[in-house]
């Protein structure tokens, strides 16, 4: 084979040159480690978050009073119903509870527990709940974050809410979440709807919110001008912008470690031009001298490329794997708290496998194209002096 | 086999540094001669040998080897020159140190396009008309100056060239080396190779099998003499 010989050189070189390489192996192993990790966690986030928005319902509304949400009439309820092309209308009661001694806040969801809809949802989430049970007593189910924090403050069997009326509510803890719903239910308590009204001061006429289906696409923006023309004080909320607006927040969050990136990318890049442009390098007499016995510069520059291709391949190679292992094996401590920050109360949550190979090809190629220039073009410009020069 | 016309060389020309290495030398070589380029240092002897060898380029004048104009050479004919006619033996030797003898002999047959087989054959041959075999395996780091310089003659050998460019050769070699250098050197000469030392080694004073001593003083040739081994004598 012709090439046989300048490949048995090529890997000589890298394996008895392994001292020479390994700096710049071991910061490209970071590196992209560093990257691969922030988009393993983004596109894993992203890919759940997006497949929870998908069994959501289609639209949610809202009453607004002076441009501020407030609590809407139930009877809204039916209104919706009668609008064709509409279904699985439902009244939700939610909202934050604040919880002034440690300044957190937990997010109770009230449930009509007889409500078809709901209560299958609540079963594919937790397994079948035994009713007689759970209306034995005012009980409701919290989320694994929730229980933990409560743990933590010596309410393990039940907590006292306090009602905006000034009566204490004790409700006791039924069970626990399961942690694979953590992304979204961390911080949770699920309850019987009357409950959560009592707890917020709700008249029994209102709810939170309410949300619909609407089956076919097409009548979508026809809909939201029923509504507009049916209740003047409406908002209403399509699942589509909720979308937008956590993949904003990912993208926005990804955006910062790329910008950080690259600022990573360009000093190293700096590093490794200047390493080979310096003018007594080992690097510059190896040039000269395999100048001086015959190799021309096409040569040189073929040899580098494959040397630094083969640095380039193994080192993206060992930093996405080591991001895999980092991500969805080990959870990705400490870059999840990053990533899930915003939240009150720590949120251990074991991210999806999903890996996107056009990204991970974009990575390869934003890291492998600067890497490649920073060490051809020094070599270039000692290849072209004269070899006299170079071996000095 | 090589002649030089009028070849000058200038560094930094053209500034108020400029120096004139190499004079308007001129130089006719027949084809399995051995000479001697004698003078003290910076008289522009390894100039003009890296001149020959086309390692730097001439300031004016000619340079032809085998026919070929080799003064104004592009790069990928200047490779393909040094790769094929020439061989240089260089004073420091300039060996990867991080690499084996044989891979270092093996370097610049690497891109010819040679079977590996074939490149570690023609490698074998070379490292035994230089007496480096036995060190074939070892790292160039761990041997001493008078092994570095066989495993250069070794790999100066390896495409077979016709011209062979010695640039003081014995200069870092104590004297038992250098004599062995000399004996490859006859060897060579047998071998019908044209070679051309440059070094101010009284050891290569009165050789046998020397055809012609030139002495350079000041970037030119001053002096002319035959050797023991011309012909004429």
């Amino acid at each position: 084979m012709q090439n046989s010989a300048f490949f048995h050189f090529l890997t000589l070189l890298l394996f008895k040159q392994k001292s020479k390489h390994i700096g710049a192996v071991l910061i490209s192993v970071v590196i992209i480690f560093l990257l691969s990790s922030v988009l393993f966690l983004s596109t894993s986030l992203r890919y759940s978050l997006l497949a929870t928005m998908d069994k959501q319902a289609d639209f949610t509304v809202t009453r607004m009073q002076a441009g501020k949400a407030v609590n809407t009439p139930s009877a809204w309820t039916d209104k919706i119903l009668e609008i064709n092309g509409v279904t699985k209308v439902a009244p939700r009661v939610y909202g934050r509870y604040f919880f002034a001694p440690r300044e957190n806040a937990f997010l109770i969801v009230g449930v009509d527990f007889f409500d078809e809809q709901s209560s299958q949802a609540l079963e594919r989430l937790i397994g079948k709940v035994d009713m007689k049970r759970f209306f034995s007593e005012e009980s409701m189910l919290v989320g694994e974050g929730v229980r933990q924090f409560l743990r933590a403050h010596y309410f393990n069997r039940d907590f006292t809410f306090k009602t905006p009326v000034g009566k204490f509510k004790k409700v006791t803890i039924f069970q626990t979440l399961p942690e694979s719903a953590n992304l979204i239910a961390n911080d949770m308590i699920v309850m019987p709807i009357d409950l959560a009204r009592e707890i917020f001061g709700m008249q029994e006429d209102e709810v939170t919110d309410i949300t619909f289906n609407v089956p076919n696409d097409a009548e979508w923006d026809n809909i939201v001008t029923k509504l507009h023309l049916m209740f003047y004080d409406v908002r209403v909320i399509d699942k589509r912008e909720i979308k937008k607006a956590y993949e904003n927040l990912y993208n926005y969050k990804g955006g910062l470690f790329l910008l950080l990136y690259l600022i990573t990318i360009v000093t190293f890049m700096l590093i490794l031009y200047q390493r080979y442009s310096m003018v007594y390098s080992t690097e510059r007499k190896e040039i000269g001298i395999l100048r001086a016995v015959g190799w021309s510069i096409r040569d040189i520059l073929k040899l580098k490329f494959y040397e630094n291709l083969v640095i380039v391949i193994v080192s993206f190679i060992i930093g996405v794997l080591l991001a895999y292992l980092y991500v969805f094996v080990l959870g990705a401590p400490l870059l999840d708290r990053l990533f899930l920050g915003g939240a009150n109360l720590h949120n251990h949550v074991s991210f999806v496998p999903v890996v996107e190979f056009g990204t991970l090809g974009s990575v390869f190629l934003f890291y492998a194209i600067p890497f490649l220039a920073a060490v051809l073009i020094p070599a270039w410009k000692i290849a072209v002096t004269p070899p006299k020069e170079a071996m000095l | 086999m090589v002649i030089l016309e009028n070849v000058t060389k200038v560094y930094n020309e053209g500034t108020p540094q400029a120096f004139e290495a190499l004079r308007a030398v001129n130089l006719h070589l027949a084809e399995g001669e051995t000479v001697i380029l004698s003078g003290v240092s910076g008289s522009g002897k390894s100039t003009l040998l890296s001149l020959i060898a086309a390692l730097d380029k001439p300031s004016s004048g000619k340079i032809i080897v085998e026919g070929e104009l080799v003064s104004k050479l592009p790069d990928l004919h200047a490779s393909a020159y040094r790769a094929k006619t020439i061989g240089v033996v260089f004073q420091h030797f300039n060996l990867l140190e991080t690499l084996s003898v044989e891979e270092n002999v093996m370097a610049p047959l690497i891109n010819t396009g040679l079977p590996l087989e074939t490149i570690k054959t023609m490698a074998a041959k070379s490292m035994e008309t230089a007496a480096i075999v036995h060190k074939a395996s070892q790292e160039v780091k761990a041997l001493s100056g008078g092994e570095k310089q066989r495993c250069a003659i070794a790999r100066a050998l390896v495409h077979d060239p016709k011209l062979i460019l010695c640039d003081e050769p014995t200069a870092n070699l104590d004297k038992a080396n250098s004599l062995k250098f000399i004996e490859i050197l006859r060897t060579l000469r047998s071998m019908g190779k044209t070679v051309i030392v440059a070094t101010h080694d009284p050891l290569f004073e009165g050789l046998d099998f020397v055809d012609r001593v030139f002495h350079m003083e000041d970037g030119a040739i001053v002096n002319q003499e035959s050797g023991a081994g011309s012909p004429e004598q």
